[in-house]
């Protein structure tokens, strides 16, 4: 029996591409293994900043800060970060209603297995977690997915508040 | 000196800026003129001031923006010395009210509250200048041309320690407050949906 992949790396292109056409003006980053094709990819992007914090806790403040002067910030972290953040997820994003988009890298995923399945705690925990806190998720686990970036991000401004977008594999 | 006069004295030079304050500060800064226009109250959220007031100063660069900090609230994220320093926003004062103890919660002392010195903190993190400050006429004296040079400049004043009390408590919801600063900056009601 073969293991078949349930999550498939996106090329760094696609992702940035989709980055793009949301008219982000920065990405705030503590930057994330799993996305680091997507780093090196933005990294060279003249049109969009790209801010090293030293704390999720940090990006999701520099996000309200950023929305607040009339930016289109976007948060770019792992979800063992996630976790570290709490706080400022709660006290700055859910509190103060900033739109926060968090493209957040499964880090340490089993791609064979669903996530919930994971051995990984930072995996299998990630979507309960948020869920009890009424943060949505999208699951973005192969390139036929990017559009649930946008999907998201869109979701982070109607309803003012974070919305965590997950990226099953590592990006390519 | 005490925090109120310290205030007063930040308040009258504040000009233009946009300020965000936390923690004890929030209620003597109400007590100034200088809250009410383009200020924002971080509370709830310990250490989240100085990250809030540099998301501020990349969006409006032509703006400045004065963080006013407590030290415990500082020691809560103080790797954001070095994310300021990496940012390097010219346009960011962060003004750190030095009084050694965590006040809300009965004046215990800070980690290391003798030692501490936090400009050479700021100093070693990369900021471009660092002050301490601790005599009401000689902040009086220096804190506008401290505020006229590039940043990020961080002034650190020293406050005695004063009774114990509640964290200052924002004077309006922390989305409204938000919603309201968006609109001062950029325009619109800040009450309908973000972008």
């Amino acid at each position: 029996m073969t293991n078949r992949a349930l999550a498939e790396s996106i090329p760094a292109r696609q992702l940035h591409a989709a980055i793009e056409a949301l008219g982000v003006t920065h990405v705030l980053t503590v930057p994330d293994t799993h996305q680091k094709s997507l780093l090196a990819s933005l990294r060279n992007d003249r049109d969009i900043e790209l801010v090293t914090l030293s704390t999720e806790d940090e990006a999701i403040c520099v996000n309200a800060g950023l929305w607040m002067g009339g930016a289109q910030p976007l948060v770019l972290i792992q979800n063992v970060g996630l976790f570290a953040a709490m706080n400022s997820l709660r006290g700055v994003a859910i509190d103060m209603a900033v739109p926060t988009c968090l493209l957040t890298g499964q880090y340490a995923r089993d791609v064979t297995r669903p996530a919930a399945e994971n051995r990984a705690s930072a995996v299998r925990l990630i979507e309960g977690v948020m869920a009890s806190m009424d943060v949505p998720t999208f699951a973005v686990d192969r390139p036929a997915d990017v559009p649930l970036l946008a999907k998201g991000f869109a979701a982070s401004r109607e309803r003012r508040g974070p919305v965590v977008v997950l990226v099953g594999a590592p990006t390519a | 000196m005490k925090r109120a006069e310290a205030l007063d004295i930040l308040a009258a030079a504040k000009g233009e800026a946009v300020t965000v304050a936390t923690m004890r500060a929030v209620a003597d800064w109400h007590r100034t003129p200088a809250a009410s226009e383009r200020h924002l109250d971080a509370v709830g959220c310990m250490g989240a001031a100085a990250p809030l007031g540099l998301g501020l100063a990349l969006a409006q660069p032509n703006r400045r923006v004065i963080v006013i900090d407590g030290d415990g609230s500082l020691l809560m994220q103080l790797g954001v010395l070095a994310t300021i320093s990496g940012a390097a926003p010219q346009n960011l004062y962060h003004v750190v009210l030095v009084n050694r103890v965590y006040e809300t919660s009965g004046n215990q002392p800070i980690p290391g509250s003798e030692r501490v010195d936090f400009p050479a903190l700021a100093r070693a993190a990369g900021y471009r200048s660092a002050q301490g400050l601790a005599d009401a006429a000689v902040l009086a004296e220096r804190l506008p041309g401290l505020l006229a040079q590039p940043g990020p400049t961080l002034i650190a004043i020293e406050t005695d320690a004063e009774e114990a009390g509640t964290p200052g408590s924002a004077v309006s919801r922390p989305a409204d407050a938000a919603g309201l600063l968006r609109a001062q900056l950029v325009g619109g009601s800040g009450a309908a949906a973000g972008a």
